[in-house]
């Protein structure tokens, strides 16, 4: 890990030594019924260079997700750090809950999606947006002229991103008052990522961002994470399985396997990787 | 003549509860089985404020409203931190002991004995609303100021945010937006405007006691925004329109007012039960409960 901090000195997010335990049932030798702990993250180390589209590849099981969630805040690590480098000052993450770090710029998407299905196109990209105003009570009810004056300037902003991601001529903003849920699984996984347009994100965790989508919405989930890191400067950092996805967009790329990192580098030095080519690509 | 009145004023009533409820059931997802102790907490604060402390009207109903706000404050945040059935439970321990302190705290409340005699309120200190005419005029205004209200709330950023926690938690979270505070903004905002349900209904009626604001009506308040359909201002109206008008159908078919009680509850039983089955969005509602 320290050689790696030789090669980049510029790193938006720092993670040293965190476990992550849960207990599970088990059958002991004796066949009885016993708890056992069991340690899903075990001491990872692992660090996300800025400006970069960085990768973390691994079997099912092997705490990917999990790591995602408590960069998130979702779930509480046992020990360790998690340090954001905003800007100049550090902020650690670890005890902080989801919306704080989502405001101090961690954007995320899931790997089921998690739009809002009953809500149309137009409310899960406004719900969206960095700033709030107008969502107190108050200013919904006494300062509606205010409150509507934002909402056309989102509404503009939700036009552009559209735009700019799907060309003119896009099924978002021609759908933009059908409910989300009618939307097919592909294009409920390119509003995912529209959505993170409308915050002022400088990190966005990707889940499986081209997991069960046809080879065309692949193309244009590249296109907006390439966009991400030109447009907006964004750095990504993603759990991918589709090796061509890895090799085509990735900067860099981590394995991870029992809660480790145990390979880091390019993606053709991680897939070339004897125990990543052995124990997760079958070959 | 004077019959119809007396059904619009409680349809009145109820349209006031039951739009307030919808902001947290049909809004939020959030079912509270802790509405009457609210409307209860109304009424007795009503009580406190016409008789006690002689305040003319609107006076009186800032300080209901205050104090169910105050109260359902209190409880939102530890109760709010629980999700889904626990949250259920919880609402449903609130309102049973809020009856329970209704019911035995004799020196204040009177218990079982009730309250009798209840003073109209005075509009501006001058004018006395008693009879049906303005007793219709006032609870039509109030409900119609509350229909107005929610429906702002409803369609504004702040009404997008709790759909949103009605559908995914989750994601709302991760877009950076505090749940847990606009579930406590909902769960005080519809406690207050039930609060006004308590002060209309308590100088109306003029006597109150604590078994109308029991666990049944708890029950019956959820019913009515169930029946009608929630997520949005139409599905709570119709649904408080059809469960005060639906007994007095049941009386003009010649049930005698004992079985007519009861006959009501299994009608509201097998409608909700049936509802579920072929046509979860209520009668006129938007959403469909999970």
């Amino acid at each position: 890990m320290s050689k790696a901090r030789f090669i980049m000195d510029d790193i938006i997010l720092q993670i040293d030594s965190v476990k992550k335990s849960f207990v599970r049932n088990i059958i002991n030798k004796r066949g009885e019924e016993a708890d056992e702990r069991f340690f899903i993250i075990d001491d990872l180390d692992l660090f996300v260079p800025r400006g970069k589209i960085s990768a973390l590849i691994g079997g099912n099981g092997a705490g990917k997700t999990t790591l995602f969630n408590i960069i998130s805040g979702l779930v509480d690590a046992d020990t360790g750090s998690v340090v954001y480098q905003k800007e100049k000052d550090p902020v650690s993450l670890l005890g902080l809950p989801p919306f704080k770090i989502a405001r101090i710029g961690i954007g995320r998407m899931f790997q089921d999606n998690h739009i809002f299905p009953t809500m149309t196109v137009l409310d899960n990209m406004l719900l969206a947006d960095a700033s709030r105003f107008g969502e107190t009570p108050f200013v919904s009810i006494f300062k509606t002229k205010s409150a509507a004056k934002k909402e056309a300037e989102r509404i503009d902003k939700m036009k552009n991103i559209f735009t700019d991601l799907f060309g003119e001529k896009n099924p978002f903003w021609e759908k933009r008052n059908d409910l989300a849920g009618s939307l097919s699984y592909g294009q409920q996984r390119l509003l995912g990522l529209a959505r993170l347009f409308m915050g002022n994100y400088d990190l966005v965790l990707l889940d499986e961002p081209t997991a069960g989508v046809n080879p065309q919405i692949i193309q244009q989930v590249l296109l907006v994470i390439r966009k991400m890191i030109k447009e907006k400067g964004t750095t990504v950092f993603l759990i991918e399985h589709n090796m061509k996805v890895l090799l085509d967009v990735a900067d860099f790329c981590s394995f991870m396997s029992h809660g480790k990192i145990t390979a880091f580098g390019t993606p053709e030095d991680v897939i070339g990787n004897d125990e990543v080519r052995k124990t997760y690509l079958g070959m | 003549m004077n019959y119809i009145l007396h059904i619009i004023i409680m349809i009145n009533i109820y349209i006031i509860l039951t739009v307030s409820t919808n902001l947290l059931v049909g809004m939020t997802n959030l079912l509270s089985l802790g509405q009457a102790a609210f409307y209860g907490i109304g009424a007795y604060l009503a009580v406190w404020a016409l008789m006690v402390l002689h305040f003319p009207l609107i006076p009186a109903i800032l300080l209901v409203m205050a104090g169910t706000a105050l109260i359902s404050l209190l409880i939102a945040y530890p109760t709010l931190r629980l999700r889904g059935d626990y949250f259920v439970l919880a609402t449903l321990g609130f309102q049973l002991i809020i009856f329970t302190v209704l019911y035995n705290w004799v020196s204040v409340t009177r218990g079982p004995y009730g309250i009798p005699g209840i003073p109209s309120p005075e509009l501006l200190g001058i004018v006395p609303i008693s009879g049906l005419i303005p007793y219709l005029i006032f609870s039509l205004v109030m409900s119609l100021l509350t229909i107005l209200i929610f429906y702002k709330l409803i369609h504004s950023p702040f009404g997008r945010v709790l759909k949103g926690i009605r559908d995914d938690e989750i994601a709302v979270l991760s877009l950076g937006r505090n749940d847990t505070a606009f579930k406590i903004w909902a769960f005080v905002i519809s406690s207050a405007f039930i609060g006004i349900a308590g002060i209309i209904y308590a100088t109306y009626v003029s006597y109150i006691d604590p078994t109308s604001f029991n666990l049944d009506e708890a029950i019956f308040i959820l019913a009515a925004v169930l029946i009608g359909g929630t997520g949005n201002i139409r599905g709570p109206v119709v649904g408080a329109i059809f469960v005060v008008i639906l007994p007095e159908l049941l009386r003009f078919v010649g049930f005698p007012d004992a079985i007519a009680a009861n006959l009501r509850q299994i009608i509201y039983g097998f409608s909700l039960i049936g509802f579920m089955f072929y046509r979860p969005q209520g009668l006129a509602g938007e959403y469909e409960l999970k």
